[in-house]
């Protein structure tokens, strides 16, 4: 088991490293900063910022001094704010986790009840109407579900505000916003597993020594049908984080995914490189996690 | 079995159910900007939705009204002495949000935060606008003079946006407590709260010189995203919006509570020609790339005819504009017979770039209009970044054209989109890379080097004769700018495209 977790950390360790190395390539091919900072400024001064910000150094070196600096948790300073990155996205991170968190909540309470009842009813007037849904809320990107539930929600039947995050109302819709998103696969995934499970000779036997149904479904079945649905919300939690993004700009929601996308305008290096590095963490260990769940849900992985 | 269901089914539903925030109170006033500046500090960012937050908070020695001729604000006279010097009369008995009075120490204070004398690296983003400043004097109690390393023409210009800030408070609170909780000005509102990238919250101050504002409470809102600003304006969560592109002005002019505003700005768009290498090392050419652009038909169809075409690059609304200088007319088969006769009477291929993606369409009409004509155009289209370091960093590796807008930092005078744009002097923007124009550094530095006015007209009327002559750049259009507005609110919007709420006053 030690040797188990400790493997995983090592993995996880390295894919932060390499998602710091790729995002830091990428931004340094996009563009000189110092010219979006300063555009009519004098070369003379451009260079002074840029040897100020440390711009003027052979990238390894830099992406060197990024790493060192990094593992202390010093992204340097915000290009744009002016104050530390690494702060600037710590401010931000509780409003981005609380929304990922709520739109999980909110998915996985349609998907299991949802889910089960289709594989249990499969077929029936709910099934049927669940998996048409499925489709269409697979299909329709974030973006466009966020403004239509403000057409609908806001525009339409004045329920709620359109945008900010001051009051409860207005954290309804980036929620609903972002389930609809996961909702569907995560449905899926619990119908498509529901069924093989529920097939199974074992679940046929508890209900033969006459295990009331609801503990034959919830404590026999769900459990062995909960691995592949714990792997996909796993992965799922990497992308909420991702539409996060996109629904925070939508919203005016102040959270880290809109600080990224802010940055990325204005080359604000420091602020997407710590961004990006918390968000992978983020990813990282929730599927750290997920890797330790399923240790206990199914102790035959162990082993390996 | 299905009854444990149901109040699990409902429970999205029953999510939906909170009720939506209040409605605007009636003395609040909502504004929308895309984002907020990183400091509410006025000498320490130079964005433009900081400034429009600034002017509200803040004021300068100069007002500009909406017919936009200077007022008096905290200076209530002006004068040069003579080529180098200013004198400016103080406002008696203004006071700051902190109850401070208004001294000349805190004008000087002000200029000195920014000029930094002495010092090797300035760290206000706005050093630039006003380096020519070499000294303020305090005279008298209410006299200060300022004084310029050579004449600065462009002096009260730059003191339209120059706020005066408290000494003895920055001095006590430290410039990082003044950027963010502690800003104090003597403007029309005071702060109350700032939550970054969500709202700045400003409440009229009582001891305002001018008096005290319609609406007491100013809320300036970062909503990102225009589609959700439009919804906002359409609900009432929000009472103005700016940058309303064409496309959304019929949707917004309908709408029962909402109202819109045009106006023609600074703005101007052009194409800036590579003048060092063919085709537009000839001058033929240029001027066939001018007429080739039938820019009446691209303000109708693509600016929802929010647009003005131009002789030059200098706009109408700028000082030194010569409207005797006419547009380039429309004329495809001139154009042709031009470019025959600058050597290429089989058309010729150029590259044209672009990073300003709002104004694609247009950019890639101009390139139609070129190609037609026989300069065949490749278009291509950037990302700003990328864009930045393309054009200026890596010397002229892009050619031959490229597309731009200006909108002179709102500086009302032809000098600031005539050097940028033209100048070559190594220091200078991109002028230095694409235009070899004889005798034009000449004249822009003649119409810097002294401040009296009717000469300096006089040589923008020669300088704009002779780029209407030489064609460095395909001259277009200047745009309009125009806001959203709710009808529960009477406000215009102004050519300097700043949101002076003071003018703004509650509907009947």
């Amino acid at each position: 088991m030690t040797a188990f977790v400790v493997r995983r950390l090592v993995r996880l360790v390295v894919v932060v490293i390499g998602v710091s190395l790729v995002t830091f390539a990428i931004l340094h091919a996009s563009g000189d900063p110092v010219a979006l900072i300063m555009p009519e400024a004098p070369e003379a001064d451009r260079v002074v910022l840029r040897a100020t910000l440390g711009l003027h150094d052979p990238l390894p070196i830099q992406f060197a001094r990024f790493v060192r600096n990094a593992a202390t948790g010093n992204f340097g300073n915000s290009f744009f704010h002016r104050t530390p990155a690494f702060a600037l996205v710590i401010e931000r991170m509780p409003t981005t986790l609380l929304l990922t968190a709520l739109s999980m909540a909110l998915a996985m309470a349609i998907a299991l009840p949802v889910g089960i009842y289709g594989a249990i009813r499969r077929g029936g007037a709910v099934d049927q109407v669940a998996t048409g849904t499925v489709f269409l809320g697979q299909s329709m990107p974030v973006f466009w579900t966020g403004i239509m539930l403000i057409l609908l929600f806001s525009v339409q039947w004045r329920m709620l505000p359109v945008s900010g995050w001051d009051s409860w109302a207005s954290i309804v819709l980036p929620t609903l916003t972002l389930s609809t998103f996961t909702a569907p696969l995560l449905l899926r995934i619990v119908r498509s597993s529901m069924l093989d499970v529920v097939k199974l000779d074992y679940v046929r036997t508890a209900r033969a020594k006459g295990v009331s149904e609801w503990l034959v479904i919830l404590r026999h079945a769900l459990k062995n049908a909960a691995l592949p649905l714990v792997t996909v919300t796993g992965l799922q939690f990497g992308l909420l984080l991702g539409g996060a993004v996109i629904t925070e700009t939508v919203f005016a929601v102040p959270g880290v995914g809109r600080l990224i996308v802010g940055a990325i305008r204005q080359l604000d290096f420091p602020v997407v490189q710590a961004g990006v590095f918390m968000l992978a963490m983020i990813v990282v260990t929730v599927n750290f996690v997920v890797d330790l769940l399923y240790v206990y849900l199914n102790p035959q992985i162990r082993v390996r | 079995m299905k009854r444990w269901l149901t109040p699990l089914l409902l429970l999205p539903l029953l999510l939906a159910i909170v009720p939506a925030g209040d409605a605007q109170p009636k003395d609040t006033l909502t504004v929308a900007l895309v984002s907020h500046a990183p400091t509410l500090d006025p000498h320490m960012h130079f964005e433009r939705v900081g400034i429009l937050v600034n002017i509200n908070m803040f004021d300068s020695l100069l007002h500009r009204n909406t017919k936009l001729q200077y007022e008096p604000s905290l200076a209530t006279s002006w004068k040069a002495l003579n080529d180098t010097t200013w004198e400016f009369k103080l406002r008696k008995g203004v006071k700051f949000h902190n109850g401070d009075p208004l001294t000349a120490e805190d004008v000087k204070f002000s200029f000195e935060r920014v000029t930094e004398p002495g010092k090797e690296k300035k760290k206000s983003p706005q050093y630039g606008n006003i380096r020519a400043i070499k000294d303020v004097r305090i005279v008298d109690p209410e006299t200060i003079h300022v004084v310029t390393d050579k004449p600065f023409p462009l002096l009260l210009e730059r003191l339209v946006f120059f706020p005066i800030v408290p000494k003895k408070h920055i001095e006590k609170v430290g410039d990082e407590a003044f950027g963010t909780t502690a800003a104090v000005g003597t403007g029309p509102w005071k702060l109350v709260e700032w939550k970054r990238d969500q709202y700045i919250r400003l409440e009229s101050f009582d001891g305002h010189w001018r008096g005290k504002p319609a609406f007491k409470h100013l809320v300036i809102r970062a909503v990102p995203e225009v589609a959700t600003q439009i919804a906002e304006m359409k609900t009432g969560g929000v009472d103005l919006i700016r940058n309303v592109s064409a496309d959304l002005i019929p949707e917004l002019k309908s709408h029962p509570q909402t109202y819109v505003s045009s106006t023609p700005i600074l703005r101007v768009h052009y194409v800036e020609l590579d003048m060092r290498q063919p085709p537009f090392d000839k001058k033929l050419a240029r001027q066939a790339a001018n007429l080739a652009i039938d820019k009446q038909a691209i303000i109708q169809k693509l600016m929802g005819g929010l647009g003005q075409q131009t002789a030059t690059v200098v706009q109408p609304l700028a000082f030194g504009h010569d409207s005797e200088v006419t547009p380039f007319a429309y004329d495809p088969k001139k154009a042709k017979e031009l470019l025959a006769q600058a050597g290429f009477p089989n058309g010729v291929d150029i590259t044209a770039h672009s990073a300003f993606v709002e104004f694609r369409p247009v950019f890639e009409a101009v390139a139609q209009m070129l190609t037609d004509v026989g300069l065949r155009t490749n278009a291509r289209m950037w990302d700003p970044g990328p864009a930045w370091n393309k054009f200026f960093q890596t010397e002229g590796k892009a050619t031959n054209a490229a597309y731009g807008s200006w909108g002179n930092y709102s500086v009302f005078d032809a000098d600031a989109v005539l050097h940028p744009l033209f100048h070559t002097e190594p220091g200078g923007w991109i002028g230095k890379h694409y235009t070899r124009v004889e005798g034009l550094d000449k004249l822009i530095d003649e119409a810097r080097s002294t401040v009296d006015q009717p000469r300096r007209k006089r040589t923008y009327s020669q300088i704009q004769k002779l780029i209407r002559e030489e064609a460095p750049a395909i001259f277009l259009f200047t745009q309009y700018d125009t806001l959203a507005i709710s009808k529960k609110v009477e406000y215009a919007a102004r050519g300097d495209e700043w949101l002076w709420l003071f003018d703004a006053k509650p509907k009947k």
